[in-house]
């Protein structure tokens, strides 16, 4: 099954591991990831509060454009590129006055987007194009005992509401954690926001928020969280360190996002399951399995 | 009169692993000498039913005795046609299922229930349906309004004839002072015609459709089926039959005057949503002071009503009637602002998309309260306001017009002009009380009546429908939609309680329905609701009345006229068979076919009331059939324990109870009597309006009574329980029986 | 919550200001907020912000201008969509936030942290076609001056955990090839829309 494959700017640096870990588990599932040429950034959640939806939606256009040639289903990563690639693709479906003015601003650098794409979330294409059967199947290394926090976050479910899950209560992620084996444990916090952006701005607000989503974590056994957002899993994993002397706790829950779980699973080599990159060390939570550094 | 009862005891649905049947065989047949008595695994199967049958055909039998379950179920299984009376005696739901199995104390009782049923079948009858002669399935609709117009063109359509009476000399009642309506059809978000002329065509075109313009009612006499109306129009007056009436006069605005508080009076430019749909039917909406186009206009919503200084209820339509008004102004000039001041936006159902198309127009809503109206310069209005959202205190100034939700009132609720729905001193029935006063009753508060002079009624208690509340006549809003409390009239639109177009369409339909459904019954002889098909009714044996009138006073429904010599006279087609009249009595006069005080009075002296030292007291339940028997069988089917020393004898409404009863079982030595009806009040439950109020009340008499005798008062106690209860009554059981125990075992006992 | 009351004279009904709000893009939705007050409830940041959704929507409407500008509720917005979800009347609340901050922004209200975050990380967008965490940083601490670098210092720690586990590129990525194109096709929109609201 062959795709496009919009990366966006996290997983060049922030989220490496997450492409490091995608590439392979793809390929092991018979995903052919093909990446968009010369992509550009979608606008995150904040080009919008800067220059206007329009604007923010022609200039994720551009990628829609650059991939249309193709055909494929556009898989995308990362939460707030979903929610941008995935509105504004809806809206060229929805809205013809707007896909006509869009198209009048791209055709500025000689593009042309028809609306003729789907954007596809991984967790989406993982469980409904692949199927849990199959990546059933293909677990060799099952997760037996792990309890795992399957952290989906806001955006991936939310910009879409009913897309491809709940928007309040995701089941999925859950679904997927436990075709591998492990124990996906009840975690009311699961769609819950991480605090996002503010990291930068304003900290205290991510402290605060991520603190919750531990805590909840945590009250229910678990003992890693997996998540399908760059910026969940970064806000959860680097700024662990700063809840805890802020707050006067101890939390120690890696955080993985759910592609090296599964290469974990898959038992890839270990560069496929990238979990160097993670701050809060996942190694004592995996010993169980065998995996060590 | 039955002589020959047949047993058929049902052993299935557990019955048979918790009693001995043989044993209650034993009871009906040797004991009871019942001619007949046989069981089965599965009475109301095939093969069960076929034995009955059998067994009647034969000729043995003009009475049937069915012991297994409640008489809520399988009520077709068991009929045998009309000369054949079946008593249900419940030792499932009621016994079986829960009670100890196997136990001699759930034995003793369903053979109690046996020997309780076996004595009422010795005078129980084959009731025969009362048809009056030259009954008329004719309905009559008065007021020729939406709800009128469409209950009369559904009736039409149905069929019947139909005479339309309409007090102004066009149909059409609110729809012709009105520019638009508010949707009634998908997309829900724009304005409608009022489509006035092609509903009259509908009507002049129908040929079962007579209509009465410029008329009036001078006089309704009889009942249903046999309502002789009396029509005054153009000085002539025409006599017509008619078999029920729908009640659709409407309301009419509450009185602006009062509303001062809001402005009105003070400007030319304080109106009213009436006066408003006058100017937008005009044309150009101006203020009235200049005839200056609007560019600014505030609606203040609750104006009256939501307000114990003038309406205590929501007029229901006014929130859409503003929404539906800011609209014309954003028609005329969608520049134009337009401000709602409201309490609560309450656009139900499709209305919401009408509301959101305002707000998309622009319209603001504002939820406060209005404190202040003032004048401004040139003619304008402003209006001070706390602001409930904004929490704080606001204002909107230069506003041309101020247009005020001032709410509806019934037209049933003025008498001779003056509004009577607070519960204002309204005339009450001559006569009324009079019989408190001559038998020493306790006094039964009467219903009030104000003189509207609408229909006009040939009652004893009085002209018009009873007011339920504010002036509204129908007799319960959720339970009972359209019934009044006078058969075969139903009540419609605005005049039944507040609402809007589309609701006042669906009233006409429901009513409409209401009224056949009462022809219909009447030609059978039977009761319409809410004992639906019963062809039982009352015989009263005049040679003993003693002129009392409590049985013409306690009627709910007015059934009961009286002679010149003040006999009473019962009118049968207007009876609902609830028996309230039964319990009236204190000649017991009073009975029915299949229900009279002797009946009652037999089966509670056929159970067994062990001596003291058996250390078996006994309670004897009353049980409304309505609400309360369903609630004890809803309890037995969630197998929740009950009490074993109750025995129950379901009444048709605590209405009926005859304090004889009581006498009769405290002098037995039962230990303690409990009733169980309907809830009573502002918020009554009462199938028949005041049956358990009427119970209570002459428990009060026999408290007294009991008291002087040395028997405690305490032993005789009134519940209310509705349907949903029947989790509570095992501990509401257990409560009594607690207080029974305390006051130790009846000294009557063994007397 | 901060008290940005201005006056205590009742607040006059003008929408003036509304009209301003209602002709942004997707403005007009202030207008169908019937004030249940399910954002507020649903919302991951209600706690710090001055004014919950729908009182902010209350203040466009009554036409209080400084209150709405002044207030942070429009920067405390996570854009997690919760109220976009559960909205009964299904205004796209983060969409709304979206052009009242560039609004703000636009105006010259760029007190909050989070105005310079934007605007630090629009000009890595539009500048490099991608965006570089470093370069984000590096200008989000340029605009907010002295103080917030001595807030990143006493975050240093966690920079460097996340250059030690290789999360931190010290070199910037290079700007994408089309990145004229892009910037010409996203200077094209803003004019085509400011076209579009007038």
């Amino acid at each position: 099954m062959r795709y496009s494959v919009y990366p966006g700017c996290s997983l060049e640096a922030t989220a490496l591991s997450y492409m490091k870990s995608l590439e392979p588990v793809a390929e092991a599932l018979g995903m052919h990831l093909e990446e968009i040429p010369d992509w550009n950034c979608c606008g995150a959640s904040v080009a919008s509060g800067v220059v206007g939806d329009f604007a923010q939606q022609v200039m994720t256009a551009r990628n829609l454009a650059l991939a249309e040639e193709k055909g494929l289903d556009i898989l995308v990563a990362c939460s707030s590129c979903y929610m941008n690639m995935g509105l504004t693709n809806k809206r060229f479906k929805d809205d013809a006055h707007f896909a006509k003015l869009a198209n009048e601003a791209l055709a500025v650098g000689g593009l042309k987007y028809n609306g003729t794409l789907r954007v596809r979330q991984i967790v989406d294409a993982l469980v409904n194009d692949i199927g849990l059967d199959k990546i059933k199947a293909r677990v060799k290394r099952p997760l037996t005992g792990l309890k795992v926090a399957g952290y989906v976050g806001c955006q991936t479910v939310r910009a879409l509401p009913w897309e491809y899950d709940d928007p309040e209560r995701p089941v999925l992620l859950d679904q997927l954690v436990e075709a591998l084996g492990a124990t996906a444990v009840p975690f009311p916090m699961k769609a819950r926001c991480c605090g996002s952006s503010h990291a930068i701005a304003q900290t205290e607000i991510v402290l605060d928020c991520s603190r919750e989503i531990l805590e909840s974590a945590r009250s229910n056994g678990a003992s890693m969280m997996v998540t399908p957002c760059p910026m969940c899993q970064l806000n959860i994993d680097a700024y662990q360190g700063m809840i805890n002397k802020t707050y006067n706790t101890n939390y120690a829950i890696p955080t993985l996002f759910i592609t090296q779980l599964m290469a974990i699973a898959f038992d890839l080599p270990p560069e496929a399951s990238a979990l160097k990159y993670c701050i809060v060390s996942p190694y004592e939570a995996l010993a169980p399995l065998g995996v060590g550094k | 009169m039955a002589k020959k009862t047949g047993v058929f005891i049902c052993s299935g649905c557990g019955i048979g692993e918790s009693l001995d049947v043989d044993a209650l065989v034993k009871v009906a047949a040797k004991e009871c000498k019942a001619p007949v008595c046989k069981t089965n695994g599965f009475l109301c199967g095939k093969e069960g039913v076929e034995l009955i049958k059998q067994d009647i055909a034969a000729g043995e039998l003009d009475c049937v005795l069915v012991v297994g379950c409640s008489n809520r179920v399988n009520y077709e299984a068991f009929d045998f046609g009309p000369s054949v009376v079946v008593e249900r005696v419940n030792i499932r739901e009621q016994v079986a299922w829960s009670q100890q199995p196997n136990d001699e104390d759930t034995q003793a009782m369903a053979e109690d229930y046996i020997r309780m049923y076996m004595a009422k079948a010795k005078t129980v009858e084959a009731p025969e349906p009362y048809i009056a002669e030259n009954l008329s399935k004719t309905i009559m609709v008065v007021g020729g309004g939406l709800a009128g117009m469409t209950a009369a063109i559904e009736a039409a359509k149905a069929n019947y004839q139909v005479l339309l009476v309409e007090k102004e000399a066009a149909l059409g009642g609110w729809l012709n002072k009105v520019y638009k309506l508010a949707p009634v059809k998908a997309p829900h978000t724009e304005l409608e015609d009022t489509n006035l002329e092609a509903r009259i065509a509908e009507i002049n075109d129908n040929p079962n459709i007579k209509v009465y313009t410029s008329a009036v009612i001078e006089k309704t006499a009889g009942g249903p089926g046999l309502f002789d109306v009396t029509i005054k129009q153009n000085g002539n007056e025409i006599i017509e039959r008619a078999g029920a009436i729908v009640l659709a006069t409407g309301a009419v605005p509450y009185n602006p005057e009062k509303l001062g508080h809001l402005g009105f009076g003070m400007s030319p430019n304080v109106i009213t949503q009436s006066m408003f749909e006058e100017i937008a039917k005009k044309g150009t909406i101006t203020r009235p002071s200049d005839g200056k186009e609007v560019k600014k206009i505030a609606f203040i919503q609750c104006a009256g009503s939501r307000d114990q200084e003038h309406l205590p209820y929501c007029s229901a339509a006014c929130c859409i009637e503003s929404i539906k008004q800011s609209l014309y102004l954003k028609e005329q000039d969608p520049e134009a602002q337009a401000y709602v001041f409201y309490k609560d936006i309450r656009s139900s159902g499709q209305y919401e998309h009408f509301y959101k198309k305002a707000q998309m127009a622009g319209v603001m809503f504002i939820k406060g309260d209005v404190t202040d109206v003032s004048e401004g310069d040139e003619g304008t209005l402003v209006i001070e306001a706390d602001d409930l959202l904004m929490g704080d205190k606001t204002m909107a100034d230069e506003i041309d017009l101020i247009v005020l939700a001032n709410g509806m009132v019934p037209t049933t609720a003025f008498e001779e002009g003056v509004y009577m729905g607070l519960g204002a001193v309204a005339a009450v029935t001559e006569g009324a009380g009079e019989a408190a006063a001559s038998c020493d009753a306790p006094a039964v508060p009467p219903a009030t009546i104000i003189k509207s002079n609408i229909l006009n009624l040939q009652y004893r208690q009085g002209p018009e429908l009873p007011d339920l509340k504010y002036g509204f006549p129908d007799s319960h809003y959720i339970c009972f939609p359209y019934e009044t409390r006078r058969t075969g009239i139903y009540a419609a639109g605005s005049v039944r309680r507040p609402m809007d177009m589309g609701q006042s369409v669906g009233d006409g339909v429901g009513a409409a329905l209401k009224a056949i459904q009462c022809v219909e019954l009447t030609e059978q002889g039977a009761a319409v609701h809410p004992r639906a098909l019963d062809i039982s009714f009352p015989d009263f044996q005049l040679t003993r009345c003693t002129q009392c009138k409590r049985c013409t006073d306690e009627c709910p429904f007015g059934a009961i006229n009286e002679d010149e010599k003040g006999n009473p006279l019962i009118n049968p087609t207007r009876c609902r068979r609830c028996s309230t009249c039964m319990g009236a009595c204190p000649e017991r006069i009073i009975s029915f076919k299949n229900y009279s005080v002797p009946m009652i009075g037999n089966m509670l002296k056929a159970f067994e009331v062990p001596e003291e030292d058996e250390e078996k007291p006994r309670i004897l339940i009353f049980a409304c059939e309505n609400d309360a028997i369903p609630a004890i069988d809803m309890a037995g089917i969630s197998r929740l324990q009950l009490n074993a020393w109750i025995r129950i004898i379901p009444v048709r409404c605590l209405g009926s109870l005859s304090l004889v009863w009581i006498n009769d079982a405290m002098s037995r030595g039962v230990d303690g009597v409990l009733l169980l009806g309907c809830k009573h009040g502002d918020d009554y439950q009462c199938h028949f309006m005041k049956g358990s109020e009427l119970a209570e009340i002459r428990l009060s008499k026999v408290s007294e009574t009991l008291d002087r005798l040395g028997l405690e008062s305490e032993r005789v106690q009134a519940r209310t329980v509705s349907i949903m209860d029947y989790e509570v009554i095992p501990k509401m059981l257990a409560e009594f029986m607690e207080k029974i125990e305390e006051l130790g075992p009846n000294p009557m006992k063994g007397f | 919550m901060v008290d940005n009351k201005i006056s205590s004279a009742p607040i006059k009904y003008d929408n003036t200001f509304a009209k301003e709000i209602y002709s942004l893009e997707n403005g007009h939705y202030v207008k169908m907020c019937m004030q249940c007050g399910m954002c507020a409830v649903s919302c991951a940041t209600r706690q710090i912000m001055d004014y919950s959704p729908r009182r902010l929507f209350n203040l466009i409407r009554a036409g209080k201008k400084e209150e709405f500008m002044r207030s942070n509720t429009m920067w405390m917005c996570t854009t997690c969509c919760m109220c976009k979800v559960r909205c009964p009347r299904g205004i796209p609340l983060v969409d709304v936030m979206h052009d009242l901050k560039a609004l703000a922004l636009k105006q010259g209200y760029v007190e909050y942290p989070q105005a310079a975050f934007y605007q630090a990380m629009w000009a890595e967008a539009f500048g490099r076609g991608r965006v570089f965490e470093g370069g984000i940083m590096a200008r989000f601490y340029l605009k907010r001056g002295w103080n917030e670098i001595k807030k990143a210092l006493g975050m240093k720690d966690l920079g460097m955990e996340m250059l030690k586990h290789g999360r931190m590129p010290i070199v910037p990525p290079r700007k994408i090839k089309g990145l004229k194109s892009l910037q010409q096709i996203i200077q094209r929109a803003q004019s085509l829309q400011e076209k579009e609201a007038k």
